[in-house]
């Protein structure tokens, strides 16, 4: 699977997103900033980096799992938003455009580091070591109660790559199967059942930081 | 995924639920525990709707990631603007990070 320069040329689905659009909201005074940046307002363009900074570095944070990386790609979407500015038509939330375009530069960045090292294959489709445990028959740890949202992070910083890269797309960022599977050139099938992995993954993660229930020998100890 | 209306769900077995499921969240809205076909099996299979619980209480959560947590250190600003510096000193610097540039908007 080479994918290597489609990231960015190939068609993007034509369904509509209505969920990335009631995430991504127009944020006030960022229509001037964005008209003021194409021509190349320097103050309006730190406007639009001040406005996006924060879910631009979490969403590379998130995909990267490391802050100097993050850092760095986030550098590097702004610098791509700075030169490509002028081709946003507005026919989407500016944010949603931002983020697609963080999305695909973390992708292929990856793509590009990962070459020498690890098939995209398996960068999409973690090893068999780090897939999640299911064995039918026997009873399945479950969790307690509500997910805390802290505990979730640390779960998904731990998650393998592949996995973490579906996930954060799907259930954090809103993105739609048909899209992940062009993003990421992989199928439809594919995706969700990364997803579905990588949900796995995230209970067994979680199930092993919840703190254990009290026994009946500590109960008497402390007694 | 063999078409809904030829799955027996009320008579599955668990690992053609787990088979089915990546699915099931997908088509449907999410919330596979409310799916009418399978409440019967959910109920008979108490292993399977405590997964389901679990795994949609996973998503929901994942939804409140969306709202950032830090921001980057002014460095980052800091590298932009040098960065824009020395590509408006020299245009021809920056040419060789145009390639694969265009991005599609989403309607």
């Amino acid at each position: 699977m080479n994918c290597e320069g489609q990231l960015m040329t190939q068609a993007p689905p034509q369904k509509s997103n209505p969920g990335l659009f009631k995430r991504n909201p127009p944020i006030a005074g960022e229509a001037e900033a964005i008209e003021a940046a194409k021509n190349g307002d320097a103050e309006a363009f730190s406007r639009l980096y001040a406005l996006h900074k924060r879910r631009v570095y979490t969403l590379c944070l998130r995909m990267l799992g490391n802050v100097s990386e993050a850092e760095d790609m986030t550098q590097e979407a702004f610098l791509h938003l700075f030169r490509k500015i002028s081709s946003f038509r507005g026919e989407s939330a500016f944010s949603t455009w931002l983020h697609r375009l963080t999305v695909n530069l973390v992708l292929m960045n990856l793509r590009k580091k990962g070459l020498s090292l690890v098939s995209l294959e398996e960068t999409i489709n973690p090893s068999e070591e780090d897939a999640p445990k299911r064995d039918f028959g026997s009873r399945d740890p479950v969790l307690t109660g509500a997910v805390d949202r802290v505990a979730l992070e640390r779960a998904v910083a731990s998650l393998p790559p592949g996995y973490r890269m579906v996930f954060v797309l799907h259930d954090v960022e809103g993105f739609e199967h048909n899209e992940i599977a062009a993003m990421l050139d992989c199928s439809t099938g594919n995706s969700k059942s990364q997803l579905h992995k990588a949900r796995l993954k995230l209970r067994e993660l979680l199930r092993q930081t919840e703190p254990a229930p009290e026994s009946a020998v500590s109960t008497e100890a402390a007694k | 995924m063999t078409e809904p209306g030829d799955i027996d769900f009320d008579n599955m077995k668990p690992e053609e639920f787990e088979h089915y499921l990546p699915d099931l969240f997908a088509n449907g809205d999410g919330k596979v525990s409310r799916d009418p076909r399978l409440q019967k099996f959910l109920r008979e299979n108490p292993d399977c709707a405590a997964l389901v619980r679990d795994l949609e209480t996973i998503a929901e959560t994942a939804r409140s990631l969306f709202e950032p947590v830090g921001d980057p250190s002014d460095k980052v600003w800091k590298n932009i603007q040098t960065k824009l510096r020395e590509e408006a000193a020299n245009p021809s610097a920056s040419e060789d990070d145009e390639e694969e540039d265009e991005v599609k908007e989403i309607d």
